[in-house]
């Protein structure tokens, strides 16, 4: 009997062997629900028989033990229905999963179903619907800084692995700056680290990092790929929006090392705190950032109703970790969350004032202190006029009239500086109802539903308000086994270049597990305890396993290719913005000016324009704000700066959590011919004529002005051979020298040689990573 | 076909190195001079190289020709001599209950199309004189009657069209291909866009994004007059010499670094650039139509330098040609409101009709006689239908026009498997409602995925925890129109 020899067969390889999966390497572990049987049912099985009983099929669900129970006889999976089916011979109609669904089980699959029946079939909570409970710190022979080095380090030890000894300081300083700052330090900065002798030499240099402002310009970069900034309003026109007090009150707020819990309030709900301050009103920008659609002939009410749906996904992504749009339309095919529940939590954002209003209102203005004074006086002597002139009849009082009418216009043309769209929550009979709608049409509704939270999470305290205020206060509760999880994940992820729990954007079912579950307890409950995200950030740079050297030899490499085990140093391509910001402020160019409106640097001409809307080519900024950092540029969604998007930035319609990192040769013609960057290149190769003496010299002041560490001399010799190749050839085309040198060089064949080794380093692979 | 996760596609890039690294960096400089695709040193593993996909496919590359706007479909192909009896009378009660349109309400009444209409080639397929040109090719195409959407503005439908979902944020048609297939010239990018008219389409970059794809995977907007591709020009000053001078420097370095720290994705980074350096020669030669005969030129109505959509089908023949998986063409000005006499469905309809349809006409025949019609998907049409009736707006004006409407629209296909003189499904007499054969837009698009190989419920990636396709949850196979 096939069934049989299934069986004996399958005794052999019952061990579950794992290399470098997300959970684990163990060579021999029992069997974990949670770690082995879930994802094999969740990807086989719960599409038919899982929570959505919509679609579910012969009445079985295995996501419950309750559901499984006609299947499964624990202790014996010879009687098991479900271990009989999923062993049928393919011609077999019975078959599980069915031919058809294009899924089938692996050996190790079935071999691991069979153990768990065996055990007893039992089910576990997913593991991130329980509080973390605080772990205990395990003992290793390895060299630890703080608890991280010991969760990550003992696990290297079982896997018989070792760290990498230290980095040097000048790759060390690099790293931390830009990891901090997202900018490489100075070489002083750095010249002055490598000198310092004191035992909390790396200490201090990593507080200098992280006083700098561009602390939160970096850290802001991040957020503002989850609040899906952009300085336009999307769909077909795309119009300018202005919202940039929104993206400087996310950088003044990691400068100022807002707490993460109120960082989270005042974004979600603002608006409904006791006498909210201007800066807690802007932060409530967060939910205007979604798309607002102007096209002739769409309905607001169906876009007002997208931008909410939006809203709620957005924040269960950001904060939970849980991707809940699914259940919009049906209840979740994975996750224990009902249709009815997505609509509870939509209820919650179902009540503010703004309605995908072309003019974005509601918002809020910024006056200048001298049309503010203006504006004051001028309501006041209007409001005096329209006393005096109240009861008159209109042939009366003819100069007062004509100076009403002279205040009033003055009045009128009187503008703000600027303005931000912000939440205002409707009252009284404004308020909207909101009702279930099927298959996410708005105008095909169900039943009205109440303010809500999905049953699976921890539940809403009885007597906080039912609103949004309530809602992120709930987020933010230490009742909540996600919210931290989901954060210190987020911000391993940026340092570490990929997240313990490597799905950054899914913790739910459908989710990975993570690589190092005690330690994402730790640095979860660690967060949580204060929610001090610099103090959170300068722990993981402290660590040694952050400061351990990039090498590694081909089998470790092929081993653990993304360096899950942190068995070496991080090394992660930059972001677009920082492959940039890196680039100019090599060359002297970067402009430190901070906040304000959004800038055009250079930008290639399109000549396109969106669609019922304006061209999407620009006029450039003048002066230093040509040169200003990377996330001041205007983000239009429709035409995203094009060199930034080679790079993988996204165009922002909706939120990122995980940046793609690709290497593709569009970006080798961005470096190597983008005016931006071959401008960079002539300004460093300015600098090096002209304060060097030698090819040599100009070659290392290159390099080190780069890469901050100094060549090797045959980097150096390399370099030169270059240079005098080059110079060569442009001294018997001095025309050519000169268009490549640039207008304002005086010694073309040689600057423009230097201009090609400029070109070359800010080429370099080490260039474009942090390492 | 289980296609990796995104991670492991990276990965993927990387690892080959370890397997192949002492292959094929060093011939890269001698396949310079090279377009073939064999000689180049790429990797093998390349998220880009081709792969054959996991059924016979009838179809190897694609290109799609979308009139930005949406045709009047009831002036074009969908031909009803009901509706020209019924002409100026108020519209049926019935067909306005429950509906929204985008710029009409109220009563609208009934417009009856001024366009001639006959039956073309041998197998009589309904087309009126606005497109003209396209009467020659009758018997190469299927004209489908019955296709329907869900959206009725032009952002989301054309998202829906290219995406398979109303909202941004999903792959492209043309992005979910080169993941499944791969791109046969490594010199050029895999998937091309080139827009005419000077206006992008309203569903913005998101009609060729890669969504959660990796961003290999998205289109590249080429032009047809200036730089061709961003960035692709060396620098004012530097030549070809001088470049390949700065490369050398730059690969040594490279490889030194990646000997002494052991990280094989430097390798990677060699070779695009490598690879960057001849898509500098192939992407000009490709994108330069001055160098086709002048009759091919006329053929097409082509003036080099023009950026028009004639230069842009010859160019899509020329990407197609070179192995380009997939080709995509937006045509903006065919929003037919009757606001201007350019939206008039009489002259305005005729002059946009005739200029555009002799470039898909010649386009067809081109690549037919070029034996490669037999495996190219050629799709032309928009994002929705039009009404049976005069647009609200400008009713009261003497210029004809028509409102969108996504209950019924026409669309023509050709080529890769496509049959050849071919009409599908039917409208009822007015052109308000299918009545034979409906063909959602995700049925279009499971149809153009099984003719390139693909059973568009296995063609997927994992994003957020869930198997996500281009067909969303929906989409059946039209088999009606495989030949």
């Amino acid at each position: 009997m096939a069934f049989v020899r299934f069986f004996t067969k399958l005794w052999v390889i019952v061990v579950v062997a794992v290399s470098v999966t997300p959970q684990g390497v163990c060579a021999q572990q029992a069997v974990d629900f949670n770690r082995d049987v879930r994802p094999i049912l969740s990807n086989n099985c719960f599409q038919c028989h899982g929570p959505d009983e919509k679609t579910r099929k012969a009445q079985l669900r295995l996501d419950t033990p309750e559901g499984a129970a006609t299947v499964i006889v624990p202790g014996r999976p010879e009687a098991s229905e479900l271990l009989i089916r999923v062993t049928a011979s393919p011609d077999d109609a019975s078959l599980m999963p069915p031919a058809k669904t294009g899924k089938s089980l692996r050996e190790r699959d079935i071999a691991i179903l069979q153990q768990w029946i065996k055990d007893g079939a039992k089910y576990a909570p997913h593991w991130a619907y329980i509080s973390p409970k605080p772990p205990l710190i395990p003992k290793t022979q390895f060299r630890t800084v703080n608890p991280i080095d010991a969760f990550l380090f003992a696990r290297l030890e079982q896997e018989g692995l070792k760290p990498q000894p230290e980095a040097d300081r000048y790759t060390l300083a690099r790293r931390v700056a830009l990891d901090l700052t997202g900018l490489p330090p100075t070489l002083d900065e750095a010249e002055a680290f490598v000198r310092d002798t004191a035992a909390d030499a790396y200490e201090k240099f990593v507080d200098r990092q992280l006083a700098k402002p561009s602390f939160g310009e970096h850290w802001a970069r991040m957020w503002l790929d989850l609040a899906r900034y952009a300085d336009s309003a999307g769909y077909a026109d795309d119009p300018p929006r202005t919202i940039w007090k929104y993206r400087d009150y996310v950088i003044e707020s990691f400068n100022a090392n807002k707490p993460f819990d109120q960082f989270t309030i005042e974004q979600l709900a603002g608006d409904l705190l006791p006498q909210p301050t201007t800066e807690q009103l802007v932060a409530t920008a967060f939910h205007r950032n979604t798309l607002t659609n102007s096209e002739g002939g769409t309905s607001d009410e169906e876009f007002r109703n997208v931008a909410v749906v939006d809203r709620v996904n957005t924040t269960f992504t950001v904060w939970m970790g849980t991707s809940i749009g699914c259940a919009q339309c049906h209840t979740h095919k994975y996750d224990p969350i009902t249709q009815k529940e997505y609509f509870e939590v939509f209820a919650f954002f179902n009540n503010t004032a703004d309605a995908d209003r072309p003019d974005e209102s509601p918002t809020l203005p910024f006056w200048s202190l001298r049309d503010f004074l203006r504006k004051m006086v001028l309501e006041q002597q209007i409001a005096a006029l329209e006393a005096e002139l109240r009861g008159k009849n209109p042939e009366e009082l003819k100069p007062q009239r004509d100076r009403w009418a002279t205040l009033k216009k003055e009045l009128a043309a009187l503008k703000p500086a600027t303005t931000v769209p912000i939440m205002k929550e409707l009252t009284g009979p404004q308020r909207r109802k909101t009702r279930i709608q099927f298959r996410g049409n708005f105008l095909d509704v169900g039943e009205e539903v109440q303010e809500g939270v999905p049953a699976v999470f921890h539940p809403f305290p009885a007597g906080w308000p039912k609103n949004r205020l309530g809602f992120a206060q709930w987020l933010m509760s230490r009742d909540n086994p996600l919210t931290a999880r989901v954060i210190a994940n987020r911000f391993w992820e940026h340092i570490f270049g990929i997240g313990i729990v490597r799905t950054s954007e899914e913790f739910g079912i459908q989710g990975e597990l993570p690589s190092h579950p005690e330690l994402l307890d730790w640095l979860a409950l660690d967060l949580q305890r204060d929610w001090n995200v610099k103090r959170f950030l300068k722990q993981l740079v402290m660590s040694a396993a952050y400061r351990q050297s990039v090498h590694v030899t081909p089998a470790q490499y092929e081993r653990d290719p993304d360096n899950r085990l942190v068995a070496r140093g991080p090394r992660i391509r930059l972001t677009a913005e920082m492959i940039r910001d890196q680039a100019l402020m090599a060359a002297g160019l970067l402009s430190p000016k901070m906040l304000g409106p959004s800038v055009r640097p250079f930008q290639p001409n399109l000549g396109v324009n969106a669609a019922f809307g304006s061209s999407i080519d620009w006029k450039m900024s003048d002066g230093e704000d040509r040169y200003r950092r990377g996330l001041y540029t205007q983000w239009r969604r429709s035409n995203p700066y094009p060199s930034m998007s080679t790079f993988d930035a996204p165009n922002r319609d909706t939120c990122v959590v995980r940046r793609n990192r690709t290497n593709t040769p569009l970006q080798a013609l961005v470096l190597l011919n983008d005016p931006v960057y071959v401008e960079a290149a002539q300004a460093l190769a300015q600098k090096a004529r002209s304060s060097t003496q030698t090819p040599a010299e100009a070659v290392t002041l290159i390099f080190r002005r780069c890469l901050i560490r100094p060549p090797a001399d045959a980097e150096v010799q390399r370099l030169v051979k270059l240079f005098t190749d080059a110079h060569a050839a442009f001294q018997n085309d001095l025309n050519k020298a000169q268009q490549f040198a640039g207008k304002a060089s005086r010694d073309p064949a040689t600057d423009a040689a230097l201009t090609l080794v400029a070109s070359v380093v800010l080429n370099l692979d080490e260039m474009v990573l942090k390492r | 076909m289980k296609p990796p996760t995104a991670e492991r596609l990276l990965d993927a890039t990387r690892r080959t190195f370890l397997q192949s690294s002492s292959l094929g960096l060093g011939s890269v400089a001698l396949s310079l001079l090279s377009e073939s695709p064999a000689a180049a040193g790429r990797p093998a593993d390349n998220p880009l190289a081709p792969k054959p996909p996991p059924h016979k496919p009838t179809a190897k590359r694609v290109i799609y020709l979308h009139m930005s706007g949406a045709p009047p479909h009831l002036d074009i192909f969908d031909y009803k001599p009901e509706l020209q009896k019924r002409d100026g009378q108020n519209c049926p009660e019935k067909y306005l209950k429950g509906k929204r349109f985008a710029f009409t309400s109220g009563v609208p009444k009934l417009l009856g199309t001024r366009q001639p209409f006959q039956r073309c080639g041998q197998a009589g397929i309904w087309m009126s004189d606005a497109v003209k040109p396209l009467h020659a090719v009758a018997d190469d195409v299927t004209v489908i009657r019955s296709m329907k959407t869900d959206e009725f503005n032009h952002a989301p439908a054309e998202l829906l069209l290219f995406t398979g979902f109303a909202r941004q944020g999903r792959p492209s048609f043309g992005a979910w291909t080169c993941y499944g297939l791969g791109s046969e010239n490594e010199n050029l990018p895999g998937f091309v866009v080139l827009i005419s008219n000077g206006v992008q389409p309203s569903g913005g970059q998101g009609c060729w994004g890669s969504g959660f794809l990796p961003s290999v995977f998205q289109g590249v907007q080429c032009r047809s007059k200036g730089e061709p591709v961003l960035y692709l020009s060396d620098p004012p000053g530097l030549d070809r010499k001088l470049r390949r001078l700065g490369l050398d420097a730059l690969k040594d370095l490279n490889e030194w670094q990646e000997q002494e720290l052991g990280h094989p994705e430097t390798r990677t980074r060699i070779a695009q650039y490598e690879l960057a350096f001849r898509m500098q020669l192939s992407a000009s030669e490709v994108m330069d139509i001055s160098r086709e005969p002048q009759k091919v030129l006329d053929a097409y109505g082509a003036k080099p330098g023009s950026g028009s959509f004639a230069n842009n089908c010859l160019l899509a023949r020329r990407l197609v040609e070179r192995g380009v998986r997939f080709v995509q063409l937006f045509d903006w000005g065919w929003d037919f409101h009757g606001t201007n006499p350019k939206e008039d469905i009489r002259d305005g309809l005729t002059q946009k009709g005739t200029v555009t349809t002799q470039a898909v006409a010649a386009l067809i025949k081109d690549l037919k006689s070029r034996g490669l019609l037999d495996d190219t998907l050629v799709i032309w049409g928009g994002e929705f239908g039009r009404t049976p009736f005069r647009e609200g707006r400008t009713a009261g004006g003497s210029i004809l026009g028509r409102d969108h409407y996504p209950d019924c629209f026409s669309l023509m296909l050709a080529g890769g498997g496509i049959k050849a003189g071919y009409t599908h499904g039917e409208t009822d007499e007015l052109g308000f409602q299918v009545t034979k054969d409906e063909v959602h837009v995700h049925d279009l698009q499971a149809t153009l995925l099984h003719c390139l190989g693909f059973d568009h419920t296995q063609l997927t990636f994992r994003f957020q925890g869930r198997d996500y396709r281009l067909t969303d949850v929906h989409g059946r196979v039209v088999s009606a129109i495989l030949r």
